[in-house]
């Protein structure tokens, strides 16, 4: 087989395709694709702006509320036991009781293993610890 | 003598492209009525996929969306309908790599075509399915350059841009792919 006679041949290939085509119809269903998916990117155009707005809010309630309910959580609440409202019915050993409770109250610093693990603790609360393990 | 009647300007290819891209839909329509044949030519010629001239309709429609889709990267580097042919070429590979995942056995070409006599249709396409086959064993840059050279005669400097090789690398792929084919047909 010589150049010409295999070019001649390559022509013919795929002509059986070509003659089958519908061209109309092609080009029809191309339209209706391109049409759909210039809609459906319209679609989303309007969309996602709505959307982000409201995750971007769903967001702020999220964190924000979350900061909140942390900082609440980590006050420190009282640790001093409240002295009796009216003392005046006290004896002058109960009034010592309750001062020596007080002072007691004040030098250590209370600290409960459960609430937090002891890589949170500095020194002088890691030493508290200590001593309120040691009694 | 009656005055000549004003002959109707034929758009051309970029001024289809460029109503297509300012909203035209018929613009979009006229260039694939104008390239579809040649595009499923080629197609059809490069194996359409593994799967038979069944599915050169789908994959000529998969062309043309493609390359609506990519048209503002289209910069007349070529002409549209080689550079069609480029996104074809592309569509293809995608259905081969499918055909084989899903194995799909076309129909033998003669229980396929349901006009003309079975056995003439089986004579004359024996060296067509000869020179396919022979085809769709070529490397794919070899094969698109025969194609497009000898099915669709363009020049070497057209395929070249189209292929984003030289004009000379393009030659000699073309010499190769006849080389091989030759021996396959022989």
């Amino acid at each position: 087989m010589n150049d010409h006679e295999l070019e001649k041949l390559a022509q013919r290939l795929g002509a059986r395709a070509a003659e089958r085509l519908d061209v109309e119809a092609t080009a029809q269903a191309v339209i209706e694709r391109l049409r759909a998916e210039r809609a459906a990117g319209a679609r989303i155009g309007l969309w996602l702006p709505r959307q982000w707005l409201r995750i971007a809010a769903a967001l702020v309630i999220v964190v924000g509320g979350g900061a909140v309910a942390l900082r609440i959580m980590h006050t420190p609440s009282p640790t001093v036991a409240s002295a009796p409202a009216d003392l005046d019915g006290l004896s002058t050993d109960q009034l010592r009781q309750v001062l020596d409770g007080v002072e007691q109250s004040d030098a250590h610093v209370v600290v409960s293993v459960q609430d937090v693990s002891l890589d949170d603790l500095n020194t002088v609360e890691l030493r508290a610890l200590l001593e309120s393990l040691e009694g | 003598m009656p005055p000549a009647e004003p002959v109707a300007a034929v758009p051309s290819d970029a001024a289809l492209i460029a109503a297509w891209q300012g909203g035209d839909e018929q613009a979009a329509a006229e260039l694939v009525r104008r390239h579809a044949r040649a595009l499923a030519r080629f197609l059809g010629a490069s194996g359409s996929g593994g799967r038979g001239d069944a599915d050169v309709d789908d994959l000529v429609q998969e062309t043309f969306i493609r390359a609506f889709r990519a048209i503002g990267q289209f910069r007349g580097q070529c002409r549209f309908r080689t550079w069609l042919m480029t996104i074809g070429g592309n569509v293809l590979k995608d259905a081969y790599r499918k055909a084989r995942r899903t194995r799909v056995v076309p129909l033998a070409e003669e229980l396929r075509d349901t006009e003309g006599d079975p056995h003439e249709h089986a004579v004359a396409g024996e060296m067509e399915a000869r020179l396919a086959a022979g085809l769709e064993r070529l490397p794919r840059m070899q094969r698109d350059v025969f194609l497009l050279r000898a099915q669709q005669g363009l020049e070497y400097e057209e395929i070249a841009a189209a292929l984003g090789t030289t004009p000379g690398a393009a030659r000699v792929h073309f010499h190769h792919a006849v080389k091989r084919l030759k021996e396959q047909l022989a």
